[in-house]
């Protein structure tokens, strides 16, 4: 640690350059990484506040709420610990806003899905033509006793209560009853829902043309969901070796530079181990004061980002995050170390 | 027991053509409190010798025996041990630290060596012996060449070591410093009873010695 601190304090421009090459990437990696779990957030954040564990869809629905009807004998009967939910696509429109795609999702307010949303403002719905909307549509101009038409329904829907984050793939949800849903899919006969979802897992329905699947399952067979995760991953893995390669780099020319004077403390009995150790603190020192600027510059970014981004700081995981990026930059130096450690200290002897 | 024992060593370097036959069948003993001086022109083997009794460079053939033990019982980590504890190295190329101060040398082996080292009192006698004391707090990019030699003279002597092992120390300096270098280098054999080997192509400081060997220029 001696070592490292003076020659980073010496060598100021140099450390500097190397310190503010990881204020770059991990900034880039802290701001992709709440990226990516802002987008997922904004995929699954309303199925995840249903408190559900398993669901049961029409088997030819592609795991694919929205394309599932269960009749009244593949519904089967519920228990308290089951809920009917109904989903169609629809598009919201009223005077003076803009159109708005949305997800209608219809429930029987008696079931624990309807209990378990949680509203911002307003009240639940006790009406066919009463929504509790999520709060984007706020952000789009939307109040509390505002109305806005769905579809080909005559009469309009008024909003009388907001719900957070009530997204299902990056689409804000509509929440209203489960004969609203019929009414909106035109259903006059036959299913009685698209879904029935459990809290339980031991929850198993056995009807023909029906088959459950976890929350998980459904939530990876979201349109374009994987695509997303998957992309956001190979960048931030790609930009973590990027940290990696460039630690190694940067430090293998530091040493190469220095292996003359390490060759002389070798020759004058210093242990490998304390050139080693002064090697890998440099490396941990450097990323580790870039890793601290890039949180600062992610923390400043978080409070000035608009709140339309989905980006979702969240601090175990930027941790973990920032974990990695030392661990990768610690591997980085690796590379200069076996060099340290093969430092011949006869190659100085001769002199000049 | 003589510090160093040095019998019977060769020493070639490459083969065919390239083959260089530096040392010949070498013997050589330094007892405690002398300072031998080995001249000899460029060339002649002097620092590979130095090399050698440094446990750095193991000999083609031949032992050499420190404080009673041969370095070929010595395991590499041993022989580190050697040179930090009981051997200080002036090396002919100084390559101090460049990001150390010339106080920041000697911290660097407190660091390493926390016990047995000179006294502050003791280092600021040898720094102010040697003219470099107000030079602590300069980094060597800032010191001439005479006094980076005088500091890797005094970053040897720190360590407090039994043995004294010198790879041309007065190259760099002028008369009046090659004095007071050589009269130091003397005191420590004398007053301190170290053992004390120099390698010079310096007759300058032949004034100095107890023990004067040649070695012949390599054939
Ligand atoms: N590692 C080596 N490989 C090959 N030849 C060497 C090596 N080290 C020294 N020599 C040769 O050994 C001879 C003696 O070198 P050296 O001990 O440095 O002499 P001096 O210090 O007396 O000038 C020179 O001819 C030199 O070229
Ligand atoms: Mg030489």
């Amino acid at each position: 640690m001696f070592l490292a601190l003076k020659e980073i304090k010496k060598e100021k421009f140099r450390s500097g350059l190397i310190i503010a090459m990881i204020v770059l990437i991990s900034y880039l990696i802290f701001i992709l990484t709440s990226l990516a779990l802002g987008m997922a957030r904004e995929n699954t954040d309303a199925i995840n506040s249903w408190g559900v564990a398993k669901i049961t869809l029409s088997s030819n629905a592609n795991v694919d709420m929205r394309q599932s009807f269960l009749t009244q004998k593949q519904a089967g009967t519920l228990s308290k610990n089951e809920a009917y939910l109904g989903e169609t696509p629809v598009v919201a429109e009223a005077k003076g806003h803009q159109q708005q795609s949305a997800f209608f999702v219809g429930l029987k307010s008696t079931q624990f899905i309807a209990k378990k949303i949680k509203l911002e403002s307003g009240h639940r719905v006790r009406h066919s033509h009463e929504v509790v909307v999520d709060d984007a549509l706020k952000l789009k101009g939307y109040q509390l006793g505002d109305s806005f038409k769905l579809n080909d329904d005559k009469t309009k829907f008024t909003i009388v209560g907001f719900t957070k984050r009530a997204k299902l793939n990056v689409t804000p949800v509509i929440y209203g009853q489960l004969g609203t849903w019929r009414a909106l899919r035109g259903i006059k006969m036959g299913p009685v829902t698209s879904v029935v979802a459990s809290k339980t897992n031991q929850y198993q329905s056995h009807q023909d043309g029906t088959k459950t699947y976890t929350r998980q399952q459904i939530i990876n067979k979201l349109p374009g969901y994987q695509a997303q995760i998957l992309t956001f991953v190979l960048m931030i893995g790609f930009l973590m070796v990027i940290s990696m390669i460039i630690i190694a780099v940067f430090l293998y020319i530091l040493t190469l530079q220095k292996l003359p004077n390490y060759a002389v403390l070798r020759a004058q009995g210093i242990p490998s181990k304390v050139l080693v150790g002064a090697t890998i603190s440099q490396s941990f020192l450097l990323v580790a004061s870039g890793l601290i600027i890039g949180t600062v510059l992610t923390a400043v970014t978080g409070l000035v980002i608009p709140a339309q981004v989905p980006m979702a700081f969240n601090i175990p995981l930027l941790a973990v995050v920032g974990l990695v990026i030392l661990v990768m930059a610690l591997i980085g130096s690796l590379i200069p170390v076996k060099t340290v450690l093969n430092v011949d200290p006869v190659s100085v002897m001769g002199g000049e | 027991m003589s510090a160093f024992s040095v019998k019977n060593v060769n020493q070639i370097f490459g083969s065919g053509t390239a083959k260089v036959h530096v040392l010949h069948d070498v013997n050589f003993e330094a007892e405690s409190g002398t300072l031998s001086l080995i001249m000899g022109p460029s060339g002649s083997g002097k620092t590979t010798f130095l090399t050698i009794i440094g446990g750095l460079l193991t000999p083609t053939s031949g032992t050499v025996t420190v404080n009673g033990i041969d370095y070929n019982q010595r395991s590499k980590k041993q022989r580190d041990a050697l040179r930090l504890e009981a051997i200080g190295f002036v090396l002919q190329a100084y390559h101090l630290l460049p990001y150390l101060t010339v106080a920041d040398q000697f911290t660097l082996v407190d660091k390493v060596k926390p016990k047995g080292n000179l006294t502050k009192a003791e280092l600021n006698q040898v720094l102010e012996t040697l003219g470099i004391r107000s030079l602590l707090h300069k980094y060597p990019s800032e010191l001439s060449s005479g006094q980076q030699q005088r500091v890797a003279i005094a970053r040897a002597l720190y360590p407090n070591p039994a043995i004294i092992l010198a790879d041309e120390p007065t190259a760099a300096l002028d008369g009046p410093r090659v004095k007071v270098v050589g009269s130091l280098l003397k005191s420590l054999a004398t007053d301190h009873h170290k053992a004390v080997v120099v390698v010079t192509h310096d007759s300058r400081l032949i004034e100095f010695t107890d023990h004067l060997y040649e070695m012949q220029e390599a054939y």
